[in-house]
């Protein structure tokens, strides 16, 4: 089979055609997430009105399984599967060197993957975060309430990381706060950083920052979760938040969950997998504040 | 996953739709309506069914996001939506409602039943759904939600009667402002009301059908709604429905004949009006509907827009009238500390 060739992955946006149709699109780029996608994607399903999901290069069998989950959930007409055949630059110093006009680029395979939205606004969305119930209403409601807004919304996460299928510990010592939806237009698409993409916006919209415990973002601790690194010595000031997940995962790789100030432990009841429990109940039935908001540095994604 | 047995009903719908009698309805069945309540008044003798504390806390959240009631402008809902986001107003409300949710307990008074299922109702319910449906969650209680239909024109031809001012306060044209202003509100009130609750479990319910014959749309809604109290309604329980509602209650009966407003507006209304009738229906609440009330609601937000555009220089002139007005009424500002310093300094230097 001949390479692919760059010229076919133009980037076209639907907003050079006319006008875009109501709506919020959640957009995941992909690499081997067939474990996670049964959990992320039904209840994504259920909030927003389309789903695109773009595979690159994935060996675990991920597009079929978002293709089965997207029928299986009565969803198919809602979902667009695309794939993207480049090898992308892995977030740090291998992004730093790789040009944003290369279809390498994280850059460019974040604009090429949203520009498949035909909605008025979207949403980036990683193949391991899970939406809880409350979550859901949220974006339910934000998917017609926007509208013609302009607003972009921060939606807080919370690190969790399964041990077995009734454990898992969740982090919430921090809020690790990130913009995750945008209206579509050429003042919001994404521009190259240091470490990875960034998505403008102008400095005239509105931020709207969701409560806590609308998503959680799962981790595996039999799996390398660094592995799409370039290297896992994290500098504490400007990847702050990749560090401390180092930390949790180190520290619960040694028995030692209980040392880390924030983590807690969550069992399920039997017979009920500990990510359906958190996502359903438990995130819900919680007292708030959830997250202990410890002192750490935060930079915006 | 949870098969809690809690239930949390809200009633939406425009003011004088008979969002009133079916909270009622449904109280004297045995939902517990959160007390205290707000009293009854001359434009509702049988009261509101309203808890006080709901009314006051929605009053306080539309002044914050400059929000009226009855408010026509489609961005009101995205103003009334970033009140929603709030994550400390979620936890007052889930702080509110927990304890309104009660176990069976004896006291030195008898036995006490358990509370499980609440009936929320505020003509303000509307804007701050999202926050409801988030405290149902936390609560471990199913929200469901009762819309309640009534024709553009009566509900309009109702407010005029029991809102407005004397004729001898109002002009003629400031009349037809408010019948337009109404209508208007009414549609946009309506269009995303049903946009709000589509997704979750929910009943819409005609003012008529409601007062020819409670029995039917309210045992529908108990076994749609899987409410105990309806499901296993005693006779007593029963009679006292009947002597709640007052068969004489549809008072105003307007039609389009005695209402002035623009023909397009009358065509939204109309459009609106009949595709929230086929969501009333049994089975009537399907994808096709939805799509066609979108378009609707597409089509209204488009006429604001153009009339909102029209209206500019009304808009502007309010504004510096207004700010006039502000000046006007500001209490005269004592000497400011610069003059008396420079008044000191002036006296310290003998000049």
């Amino acid at each position: 089979m001949s390479d692919p060739d760059p010229a076919d992955f133009p980037i076209h946006w639907a907003w050079e055609d006319g006008p875009l149709t109501p709506g919020l699109t959640c957009v995941f780029r992909v690499k081997n997430e067939a474990r996670n996608l049964p959990w992320v994607l039904p209840p994504m399903f259920d909030a927003v009105q389309h789903v695109v999901l773009v595979d690159n290069g994935s060996d675990d069998g991920t597009a079929d399984i978002a293709q089965r989950v997207a029928e299986e959930h009565g969803a198919a007409d809602r979902f667009t599967l695309a794939h993207y055949p480049f090898q992308v630059a892995r977030a740090g110093a291998e992004h730093l060197h790789t040009p944003p006009d290369s279809v390498h680029s994280l850059t460019y395979f974040y604009n090429w993957s949203f520009s498949h939205v035909r909605t008025s606004y979207s949403m980036k969305w990683d193949g391991d975060m899970v939406l809880t119930a409350e979550g859901v209403e949220l974006l339910r409601d934000l998917s017609w309430q926007l509208e013609d807004s302009n607003a972009v919304v921060a939606v807080p996460r919370h690190p969790m990381s399964v041990e077995s299928e009734s454990v898992a510990w969740l982090d919430l010592g921090y809020r690790f706060l990130e913009p995750w939806v945008y209206p579509m237009g050429p003042e919001f698409t994404f521009v190259k950083a240091f470490e990875w993409e960034v998505r403008e916006f102008p400095s005239t919209s509105e931020r709207i920052v969701a409560p806590e415990g609308m998503c959680v973002e799962l981790k595996w601790l039999d799996q390398d979760e660094f592995a799409h690194w370039s290297d896992t010595v994290f500098d504490p000031v400007r990847t702050p938040r990749k560090a401390r997940e180092l930390e949790v995962m180190k520290a619960l790789h040694e028995s030692r969950g209980h040392e880390i100030e924030g983590l807690k432990r969550i069992e399920a009841p039997a017979g009920v997998h500990v990510v359906d429990y958190v996502t359903k109940q438990w995130m819900q039935l919680e007292p708030r504040p959830l997250t202990l908001r410890l002192e750490l540095q935060e930079q915006g994604g | 996953m949870s098969e809690s047995r809690r239930r949390v009903v809200f009633v939406v719908g425009s003011g004088r739709s008979g969002t009133s009698t079916v909270a009622g309805a449904l109280q004297a069945l045995g939902m517990h309506v959160p007390q205290p309540e707000v009293r009854a008044d001359e434009t509702n003798p049988k009261g509101f069914a309203e808890s006080r504390w709901v009314v006051d806390l929605h009053h306080e959240l539309l002044q914050r996001c400059h929000v009226q009631v009855s408010d026509a402008r489609p961005s009101a809902w995205y103003e009334t939506g970033k009140a929603i986001a709030s994550g400390i107003t979620r936890a007052r409300l889930t702080e509110w409602m927990g304890p309104q949710f009660k176990e069976a307990q004896v006291t030195e008074l008898g036995e006490e039943p358990a509370i499980d299922e609440l009936v929320i109702k505020d003509p303000r319910l509307a804007w701050f759904l999202g926050l409801w449906k988030s405290a149902a969650l936390r609560c471990d209680a199913q929200a469901a939600h009762v819309t309640m239909l009534r024709h553009v024109t009566e509900v309009v031809g109702s407010k005029k009667r029991y809102y407005a001012p004397g004729p001898s306060v109002i002009s003629r044209r400031g009349s037809a402002f408010s019948e337009v202003q109404r209508t208007a509100a009414w549609v946009n009130m309506m269009l995303h009301t049903e946009r709000a609750t589509r997704d979750g479990k929910r009943a819409f319910v005609r003012y008529d059908d409601l007062l020819s014959d409670w029995t039917v749309p309210v045992f529908r809604l108990g076994q749609e709604l899987d409410l105990e109290a309806v499901k296993a309604a005693s006779a007593n329980d029963i009679r006292k429905v009947h002597q709640f509602i007052d068969p004489d209650l549809k008072r105003v009966q307007t039609t389009w004949d005695e209402i002035e407003v623009p023909a397009r507006l009358r065509e939204l209304a109309e459009e609106t009006w009949r595709g929230l009738s086929k969501l009333a229906e049994p089975g009537g609440d399907t994808p096709d509907v939805h799509a066609l009330l979108d378009e609707v609601r597409e089509a209204y937000i488009a006429f604001y827009d153009e009339a909102e555009a029209v209206a500019q220089s009304s808009v502007v002139a309010a504004r510096r009238e207004g700010r006039q007005q502000a000046l006007d009424e500001r209490p005269p500002t004592p000497e400011g500390f610069g003059v008396r310093a420079r008044r000191k300094i002036r006296r310290t230097l003998g000049q």
